[in-house]
């Protein structure tokens, strides 16, 4: 399971200040505390200022991220040029630093966005997670969010970009508003796995319990759920060790952990005790 | 009579739409629920407006209140909601005749960029089981089409929603479109979404910033007295 932390994401506003005032001690310490994660996402926000400000924003930060951790960089914007700025700078940090800029986040089925990304994906090889969704929002069924994967597929084959470099993103709703979501995720997930057995999975869990009390105990329940179904990935707070406690004993339990080493490691170091 | 009416509060309170409901406190299956006591209601004579005002809106005040409290959650609400909701379908006809219209035409729309509606329709399900006329304009609206609507259909109340600081940036444009349009001060416009604030309400001269549905509820109320 490959384990995207997401604690770097200035839609939280003691990161969107920390940004704002070049505050590198504190996003340094940010990027170090998520050990349990295997790659880093980057987010700077967006909409306040300038996009000149947000690719200086961008470049900065995966700069400051960068000379404390080797952890990969998944580059996170809604807007391209952004995101190109973050590639860009990934690619200058080479000589001098072992990280890597890996993956986009994200595309989906939109046009216009499906052709930004899809040369940027293409021209710097890195993986992109793509959204069930497309123009007219999450559509509420399986059926819906199928067809946007394969216009996805489709949008970034054009770009001769492999389907196992996409992490699709089956998306969540809130099960709060509409009990039948869990299952319209968990389907979506299958039927990903099952049209495009080469490509990754991915997804952002914490909508999910939305609006419900003890949120962290129905993220962790669904994310092994999610397991089962093929997820290969998710975008989590690695700091939260009963989430990182469920994927070590969800992956023992579908047999991806040859002699329990895995759990039983996190065992031995006390990731249970908590 | 009051028996009856003290039931439907009661009901609405459980969020038992039907006979067949749990409810929140998970006991009275089989008992009649908010359908079944709205029609009970009605064929006792019980006037359809002393079933709305007395046992609808003051069960969802205390929802709300419950909601407030975090002793509700979301779904809790919108089970109440619905019931509410279910009761009106019934009431409706016979509103009409007597004329005991609603509170008012509430238009509530996603701004332009944005897709999110998972608050917006909580709202639009609120505001209409407290007793609006809801039109929900759906996602990514943009300021033109909102102009066009609101000349055309001329709501009382515009509700607008964003949930990302990039396109909260969208409901000032859509509140100088109406300005230059001259039919801004034909409509409140009432803000909301995990982006927004009081204070971005004032910058870009909304009426009112509401945190969620059961405050904008409250804001309405505020808006009714100041106009009777």
């Amino acid at each position: 399971m490959l384990i995207i932390g997401e604690n770097i994401n200035a839609t939280g506003k003691k990161i969107a200040e920390a940004i704002r005032t070049r505050n590198s001690s504190f996003l340094q310490e940010l990027a170090l505390a998520q050990v349990a994660a295997d790659y880093l996402d980057v987010n700077v926000g967006g909409g306040k200022g300038s996009t000149e400000q947000e690719i200086e924003d961008m470049k900065w930060l995966i700069d400051i991220v960068c000379e404390v951790t080797d952890k990969p960089i998944v580059v996170d914007s809604a807007n391209p040029e952004v995101i190109e700025a973050g590639l860009e700078q990934g690619i200058s940090l080479r000589a001098e630093r072992s990280n890597r800029v890996v993956m986009i986040n994200s595309v989906n089925a939109e046009k216009a966005k499906l052709e930004a990304i899809g040369p940027l994906a293409a021209k710097y090889q890195v993986g992109v997670i793509a959204l069930a969704m497309d123009d007219n929002g999450i559509p509420p069924r399986v059926e819906e969010r199928i067809r946007a994967c394969d216009t996805i597929l489709e949008g970034l084959s054009y770009y001769n970009i492999p389907a196992k470099k996409i992490y699709f993103d089956p998306l969540v709703l809130p099960i709060g508003v509409d009990t039948t979501q869990g299952q319209v995720t968990l389907k979506t997930l299958e039927q990903i796995k099952a049209r495009y057995p080469e490509a990754k999975t991915t997804v952002g869990l914490s909508n999910i319990s939305y609006g419900l009390p003890q949120r962290v105990a129905i993220n962790d329940v669904f994310l092994l759920m999610l397991m089962y179904a093929g997820l290969d990935s998710v975008i989590v707070n690695p700091l939260r060790s009963s989430t990182i406690g469920s994927i070590k004993l969800g992956e023992m339990l579908i047999g991806k952990d040859a002699h329990c080493k895995g759990y039983l490691k996190a065992y031995r170091r006390g990731l249970f005790n908590k | 009579m009051e028996d009856i009416i003290a039931l439907l509060k009661e009901n609405v309170i459980q969020g038992r739409k039907t006979k067949d409901d749990e409810g929140v406190d998970g006991d009275s299956i089989g008992m009649p629920g908010v359908i079944e006591l709205t029609q009970l209601a009605l064929e006792s004579n019980i006037p359809p407006e002393v079933i709305i005002e007395e046992g609808l809106t003051t069960g969802m005040q205390v929802v709300g209140d419950k909601f407030a409290a975090k002793e509700y959650f979301v779904p809790d609400m919108l089970a109440s909601a619905e019931a509410v909701s279910g009761a009106q379908d019934i009431l409706k006809p016979y509103l009409e005749d007597s004329d005991a219209m609603s509170k008012g035409k509430f238009a509530i729309a996603t701004v332009k960029g944005d897709i999110h509606d998972i608050g917006k329709n909580i709202v639009a399900t609120l505001l209409k089981g407290a007793g609006y006329e809801v039109d929900d304009l759906g996602i990514n609206i943009p300021p033109e089409k909102i102009v066009e609507y609101v000349r055309e259909y001329k709501p009382d109340f515009l509700g607008l929603s964003a949930l990302l600081t990039t396109t909260m940036l969208a409901m000032g444009e859509t509140i100088e479109a109406l300005k230059e349009n001259g039919i801004r001060d034909s409509v409140k416009v009432l803000i909301g979404g995990a982006a927004v604030s009081e204070e971005f309400a004032q910058q870009i001269g909304a009426d009112a910033y509401c945190v969620d549905g059961f405050h904008a509820i409250k804001v309405l109320e505020e808006f009714q007295k100041v106009k009777a």
